[in-house]
Formats: structure tokens, C-alpha cells, sequence
């Protein structure tokens, strides 16, 4: 490597949120030779991802990407990472930001070899958030199996005697509870923001029951529900009886669309439910699945073409209408959905085994907006200002995206916050 | 729908139906929620779904015929959930407004009415009329006298007279005193024949229409039209109306159906009290106004006040409810309503307070208000009483649920 191409270092890029998207802009920063931090608030990097069982329209598993993310990084000396971190403030202007960040305790070090003889000690169970409160989980956890860092987290939630308890489990000395948190600034030239996104709170979708009738499920649950690492061990099956489903009915647009609601296209819904199609095909090949819709949008080749083999699957229904009434058929804990088909003009009343909510995405930095000189649009996205720099949004931070759209994304955008250090 | 049809986008219409509270139809992308919301709606081709998007595309063929919108109470539930703010709800009132324009003749009358800049004109000629009728009637009442004598002299035994007061009428303040009764009733019966007329005309082609468009959409099992058994399906739908059934089954605009109950049992109150009054003064020779003792007084006076509070509430649930579209339409005939009703209780309450001039005042207010009514009955939005009631009972003749 000559002196002319290496790249003159002369400030550091903050990334936040490790998500598909953050990993992206902090290797393509940190491997042209920048610094990057990269700010994670979950225990763990890898973002919305990892709760995936697949991804479409190849139906790989995520850890297939993640491994090689997770590789570069372990190899790049330039990211530092700091998991359980939020961003608290940035101050400055482009090229000179002071970024205040807090971090909350792990209560373990990096002695932690993940061998589990503290989760097996401790008592204290907490609600298992990885799987959308599913299932419980204990105070002594590791995020999920693919986490990165490698390394258990204790709960604060934590009682005194299973602190103790744990801490007497550890071979490795590696469980410390005077870890405490901390703030600190760090000064860096331009930050990314790629802090993705929420499911909708399908609780708000009055017309759609969720909340109150126990097998309207979330498309973001059944992708738990299929994972092997979820809280099934992978077995589709309805939350009130654990009955296998026979038929399953997605609800298309369930929050999304829709001006009492998210106003937008979340982008990724109408795809995912052909991928959970696949999934229940796959487990359940009697299974009928029918589809509620008001258009399907699956753009570009690959995604039509995805399309076209569910079309073409004769236990998979289409139906142009959206679902608009729900309601529970007594003793059964079926479902009973109104919409009506706009094709044939009838109103479809159908009772299914279990209906999947198709929620769509609302990004993060609208509901907890970061305390920086960022512009939104009026969803909460943040909007790109490149003709004043410094401060940029990638992945579902900027627009709702699929995973390739948010690596392109998170690519441009590590390039623009290059720029702006070169500046 | 058959394989050859061609659609006729009317442009105009669509800016018509824009005009008309419509202006969000081409919101719509056709999810159908609207459909399910509806509480109403039948099972087979619910609307209003199928509306919006033949409004969309100004298909008018679709939706003059259409029963369909008349089936509609515009309880707001769609209009609520409706994801895109498109307001099926208002979208299908303007829709009304443009089918009760499409079948009334003078067409020009119809125009006029939701025509905003024609107001003065609307209000004016009866305001002028009445005028007159007064000046006739009190400046030159002995003239008139002789004139009637002459005409009919003592026809009926001699009981018709030019004046129908009371003996000693001069110390009474008697309305038959400023217009007379026989101006009054010679200025609104042929009006209500007028109006008669007109929906006659109206429905001879509404009911050919809604049927053919029923049969080509396939809303009905009945293939011809028995105009008999339409005639006692209208009958059997009487009572669902006078309940309001169909508009208790909303939700979103609850509200609305106790004050539009109260109205319509107004108008009913008072139209066996103008009844009475007729038959009491023509057969009987008994001229008002009525004691308040009198049972038919009573009467008067609940629906008058009924008349009142009814149409006050609906002229205050639109001013505060957001949701809705009040369109030029709506407060032209909940305006006129609201006068007649109070202007007609004011005449009385002055009456009884011995002021002539006041009274007088009001009751020629009144006078105009009643002759608003009437006379656009066919032409305004009041015609929904005959156009929805018929399409309630096309519905049931029709086997539409």
C-alpha cells in the first residue's frame, strides 16, 4: 500500500446502531483505514436480523451474513464497539462533533466463555423481549446465539441472592457488580445514524385484535416462532392451545398505509408474508394460508419472482381486500375475519386457526429522537442534508427498507461521512 | 359485470362530485375497509367500495342508478376508518346530491339550489311574493272582499268569505290578518303539486334505473319489476325508517339519529296539524289561531320545539365535528329547516306577547321558509325522504341483505 492511497486519517465517524445496517457503515469506514465507533444499546450487535429465520427472497439464514460481518469486524482494529451505549447528545458542527454517551453496566467482563453455569444457578426470571415476550427468560442470559460480543448479560433485574449465586458459578471470574454506568464524550468528525426500527404497536390497530384475541400474532412473532432459536425451538403453533395451524390468514397493511396509523409503506411486509408462506409450507405441507391484501408489492425481479412461485402454490390464497374485522369464535379461539374480496365484490367472512398480523416498521429515531441537529420528515425518517454534511442516516433510520436496499444505503453513507472528514 | 363493457369516464362528473363534499374521492386506493366498517352494507356487493372507485373514474352510468348510495345513512363508520382520509361517507353524500339534481326537473332549478351565488334569487322571489301578498292583504282587504263577493257570491250557502278571522278580529292578532289564508293556500297547494309532480317524473326513472343497474350487478334475484310488490315493499320499510334502524346500527355518528328522529317526527306532527287546521277551517269554518287548550295546539307546539332543538343539534354536531364535510347542501337545508322551526314558534311566542308587528315579522319569515321547503323539496337534499325510503324498499323487494 502507498502513502497516496492509504487514506489520511484526520477524525473519527461515530456509527449508531449495529444493526445490519450500522455493521455495513462501520466496516466500509473502518477497512478504508478510518476510526468508527459503533454504538449498540442492545447487549448485543446484529439488530432486527437476527430475530429473522430467514431472509428473502433467498431464504438464507441471517447468521449467514452476520458470520462474515462479525468476521471483518473481529479483524478491523479501527471499530471500537460499545454495546449497551445510547448516544445522549451531539454537539458540534461538521468535522468536530462531541458525542456524549452513556453505558449501562453488562456485569461481565471478557473472561465470559458463555458456558452457562450462571444462567443455571440463577432464579429471577425476566420476560424474553428477543422473542417479543413469548417466553421468559433468566436474569443471566446470552442475548440469543449469535450475539456478538460473545458474552452473557446480567439483568439488573437481578435479587441479591441470585447475584451471589451466579457470581459462586463462575469459573472464570468473569461476573463483576461493581461494573457501573458511565458517561462519556467522545469526539468524532461525522456520525451515522442507522438506528432502524420498531414494529408497529399492533395493540393500536383497534379493528385488528391484537392484544385481545391470543391467536393474532405479529408477522415479527411467527418469524420467532419458526426461528429454531425462538421460543418453539422453530414449531409454528398458535399461542392459546399450541395446536398446529391448519389454516393461517395474514392481514396485509396491518398498520401500515394507513393514516391513522403509519401513513407510509413499510416495504418489507407484503415480501416477508410470501417468506412466512414459505416457512408454514415447508412445516405444514396441508396447511392452507390465505393472504389478505390491497396490493402486492414486491418490487424488482427477484421479489416477482418470489411471488410467482407462492402464486403458483396451490395451498397458498390470495385475497384483494383487507382484513378490517376480527373477531374470536367462542370456545374455539379461531378467528373470525370480515374483508371484503374487491375482485369478485362478495364479503368474505372466513374463521382461520390463527391470523398474522403483517405490521409494518416505524423507525426508532421517532420514537426515542436522538438529541442531534438532524432533520425529519413527518414519520420521524431522518432526512439526508448533504449540502450541510456531518450528520447522516442509513438503513430504516432514512426510509423503510429490505436488507439489500439498507447495505446500499449504509454503503452511500459511509462514503458521505468520509467526505466529510476529508473536507 | 360482462366482458364488453366500456367505460365512460365523465370528467365533469368527478369535478362534481368534488364540488359537491366529494373532494377527497380520489384518495381511495380500494382496500375495502370501508365495506367491512359499514355496518349496513350488504353481504353481496357491499358498498361503499364499489362507489369510490366508480367515482374515481367518474363513472356516472354507476352511481346515479345506483340504490346503493341510498342505502347509505352516512353514519361516518367508513369515513373513520378509512385509511387514506378518501371519506366514503361524504364522498356518497355528494354522490346523492348529484342523483337528486340528475332527476328532478327544471334542471335549471336543480342547479340553482346547490348554487351558492343563487341564493338572493331563491330567497328573494318568495320573499317579494309574500310581500305582496301582504300589502294585498292588509292595505287592500275591502277590495278583495268585493272581489270575492263577486266571484263566488253566495256559493256554499254564502259560508265562503274573503276573511277568515275571528269575529271581532281587529283585537286578535290573527296571521289570516297580514297574509290571507286563501293567498297562503293558494300559494302552497300548488306548490305541493308542483312538487308532487316533479317527483313523479323523478321516480318513474329512478325506479327503472336502480332495477336495471340492480340486475346488471347482480344485487338482485328478481329479473322484472312488479311495481306492486315494490309498492308494498316501500310499505313494509315504513316502520324500520320511523324507528331509525338502519341509522342506530352506526357507530361513529350515534349522535345524529335522536336529533334527525326528533325532525322527521317534527315534520310528521306538523303535518297533521296543518291537516286539521285545513279540514277545521274549510269544513268545519274554524279559524285559527287555536287556543293553547286545544289538543292540536299541543301537538303544534311539541313538534315545533322539537322542530327547533332537532335541527339545532344537527346544525351543532356539524359545526364541531371535523370528521364530516358540511358542504354548501347540507346547511342550505339545515338552515332552512332551522327558520322554519323557530321562525314559526317566534310568531307565536310574539303573538302571545301582543305584538303584532313581531309577529307578523315572523310569520313572513315563516311563510318563506315553508316555501323554500316545498317548493325544492325535489330539487334539495330534503329528497332523500322519497329517494331513500324507495331505494329501502327496492332493497327489500330486491332481496338485497
Amino acid at each position: 500500500m502507498t502513502t497516496e492511497n492509504s487514506a489520511p486519517v484526520s477524525g473519527s465517524i461515530m456509527v449508531v446502531g449495529g444493526g445490519i445496517s450500522g455493521l455495513t457503515t462501520a466496516l466500509e469506514a473502518a477497512e478504508v483505514g478510518y476510526e468508527v465507533f459503533l454504538i449498540e444499546k442492545e447487549a448485543s450487535l446484529g439488530g432486527r436480523v437476527t430475530q429473522l429465520k430467514h431472509y428473502f427472497p433467498k431464504l438464507c439464514p441471517p447468521t449467514c451474513g452476520l458470520e462474515i460481518n462479525y468476521r471483518r469486524l473481529k479483524d478491523n482494529k479501527n471499530i471500537k464497539v460499545y454495546t449497551l451505549s445510547e448516544v445522549q447528545n451531539v454537539d458540534g458542527t461538521p468535522g468536530d462533533y462531541t458525542v456524549t454517551v452513556k453505558s449501562t453496566p453488562r456485569y461481565v467482563n471478557s473472561n465470559c466463555t458463555c458456558c452457562g453455569e450462571c444462567e443455571k444457578v440463577c432464579e429471577t426470571e425476566i420476560s424474553n423481549e428477543f422473542n417479543f415476550g413469548m417466553n421468559r427468560r433468566k436474569a443471566a442470559y446470552l442475548p440469543h446465539n449469535m450475539a456478538f460480543p460473545q458474552r452473557y448479560v446480567m439483568d439488573s433485574a437481578m435479587g441479591k441472592d441470585d447475584r451471589e449465586k451466579v457470581k459462586e458459578a463462575c469459573k472464570y471470574n468473569a461476573i463483576d457488580f461493581s461494573m457501573e454506568e458511565s458517561t462519556f464524550d467522545l469526539k468524532v468528525g461525522a456520525v451515522v445514524f442507522t438506528t432502524g426500527w420498531q414494529p408497529y404497536d399492533a395493540t393500536r390497530i383497534d379493528n385488528l385484535g391484537f392484544g385481545r384475541y391470543q391467536n393474532i400474532i405479529t408477522n415479527m412473532m411467527l418469524e420467532r416462532l419458526a426461528s429454531s432459536n425462538g421460543p418453539t425451538e422453530g414449531k409454528i403453533i398458535r399461542p392459546s392451545d399450541d395446536k398446529a395451524p391448519e389454516t393461517i390468514a395474514f392481514a396485509q397493511c396491518a398498520g401500515s398505509r394507513d393514516e391513522n396509523h403509519l401513513p407510509y409503506c413499510s416495504y418489507i411486509c407484503c415480501l416477508a408474508s410470501l417468506k412466512h408462506a414459505t416457512y408454514i409450507r415447508a412445516q405444514y405441507p396441508d396447511a392452507k394460508i390465505y393472504i389478505y391484501y390491497i396490493d402486492l408489492r414486491t418490487p424488482g425481479r427477484k421479489y416477482e419472482n418470489f411471488y410467482a412461485k407462492l402464486k403458483a402454490d396451490e395451498n397458498v390464497f390470495f385475497v384483494k381486500g383487507k382484513v378490517a374485522e376480527v373477531s374470536e369464535e367462542s370456545g374455539t379461539g379461531n378467528i373470525n375475519l370480515v374483508a371484503e374480496d374487491t375482485i369478485s365484490g362478495e364479503k368474505i367472512r372466513q374463521t382461520v386457526d390463527m391470523l398474522v398480523l403483517a405490521t409494518g416498521m416505524q423507525p426508532t429515531c421517532a420514537i426515542d429522537k436522538p438529541a442531534a441537529d438532524l432533520t425529519f420528515d413527518d414519520e420521524g425518517f431522518i432526512i439526508n442534508d448533504f449540502s450541510k454534511g456531518g450528520l447522516f442516516a442509513a438503513g430504516c433510520a432514512n426510509k423503510p427498507a429490505d436488507v439489500v436496499t439498507s447495505n446500499q444505503n449504509a454503503t452511500g453513507m459511509a462514503l458521505k461521512a468520509i467526505q466529510t472528514l476529508r473536507r | 359485470m360482462s366482458a364488453n363493457y366500456i367505460p365512460q369516464p365523465d370528467l365533469g362528473f368527478i369535478a362534481e362530485i368534488k364540488g359537491l363534499g366529494g373532494e377527497t374521492l380520489k384518495k381511495c386506493y380500494q382496500c375495502a375497509t370501508c365495506s367491512v366498517a359499514c355496518p349496513i352494507a350488504p353481504e353481496n356487493s357491499p358498498f361503499p367500495r364499489k362507489e369510490m372507485i366508480a367515482a374515481s373514474w367518474g363513472l356516472k352510468d354507476k352511481l346515479i342508478g345506483n340504490a346503493d348510495i341510498w342505502l347509505c345513512h352516512q353514519c361516518g363508520d367508513c369515513t373513520d376508518m378509512c385509511p387514506r382520509g378518501a371519506a366514503p361517507g361524504d364522498v356518497l353524500a355528494a354522490i346523492r346530491s348529484a342523483a337528486i339534481t340528475e332527476y328532478a326537473t327544471p334542471k335549471a332549478l336543480a342547479k340553482a339550489i346547490n348554487d351558492p351565488s343563487k341564493l338572493p334569487l331563491l330567497l328573494g322571489i318568495p320573499a317579494a311574493w309574500f310581500a305582496l301578498l301582504a300589502i294585498i292583504t292588509t292595505a287592500f282587504g275591502g277590495i278583495m272582499e268585493k272581489i270575492f263577493h263577486a266571484l263566488f257570491g253566495d256559493a256554499l250557502g254564502g259560508r265562503l268569505h274573503w276573511s277568515h278571522a275571528h269575529e271581532g278580529a281587529e283585537h286578535v292578532i290573527a296571521h289570516s290578518n297580514f297574509v290571507s289564508t286563501w293567498f297562503v293556500d293558494m300559494t302552497f297547494v300548488p306548490t305541493a303539486i308542483f312538487a308532487t309532480v316533479v317527483f313523479f317524473l323523478a321516480l318513474k326513472r329512478f325506479i327503472v334505473d336502480i332495477h336495471d343497474n340492480a340486475v346488471l350487478e347482480g344485487k338482485t334475484d328478481k329479473t322484472s319489476l312488479d311495481y306492486k310488490a315494490l309498492l308494498q315493499s316501500v310499505i313494509n320499510v315504513i316502520p324500520m325508517v320511523l324507528k331509525h334502524d338502519k341509522f342506530n346500527q352506526c357507530e361513529a355518528n350515534k349522535d345524529r339519529s335522536t336529533p334527525h328522529m326528533m325532525v322527521l317526527f317534527a315534520f310528521i306532527g306538523l303535518f297533521i296539524v296543518t291537516a286539521v287546521c285545513g279540514i277545521m277551517l274549510y269544513v268545519g269554518g274554524y279559524a285559527g289561531p287555536y287556543p293553547q287548550l286545544n289538543p292540536i295546539k299541543w301537538l303544534a307546539n311539541i313538534a315545533g320545539v322539537s322542530l327547533v332543538i332537532g335541527s339545532g343539534m344537527m346544525i351543532k354536531n356539524r359545526l364541531t365535528n371535523k370528521t364530516q364535510v358540511t358542504a354548501y347542501k347540507d346547511w342550505f337545508i339545515l338552515g332552512i329547516v332551522f327558520a322554519l322551526g323557530l321562525s314559526g314558534m317566534l310568531t307565536e311566542m310574539a303573538r302571545l306577547a301582543e305584538i303584532a308587528w313581531l309577529s307578523y315579522f315572523f310569520y313572513w319569515i315563516h311563510l318563506i321558509a315553508i316555501f323554500e321547503l316545498f317548493a325544492f323539496l325535489p330539487f334539495s337534499k330534503m329528497a332523500h325522504i322519497v329517494y331513500r325510503t324507495v331505494a329501502m324498499g327496492y332493497a327489500d323487494y330486491a332481496n338485497r341483505k
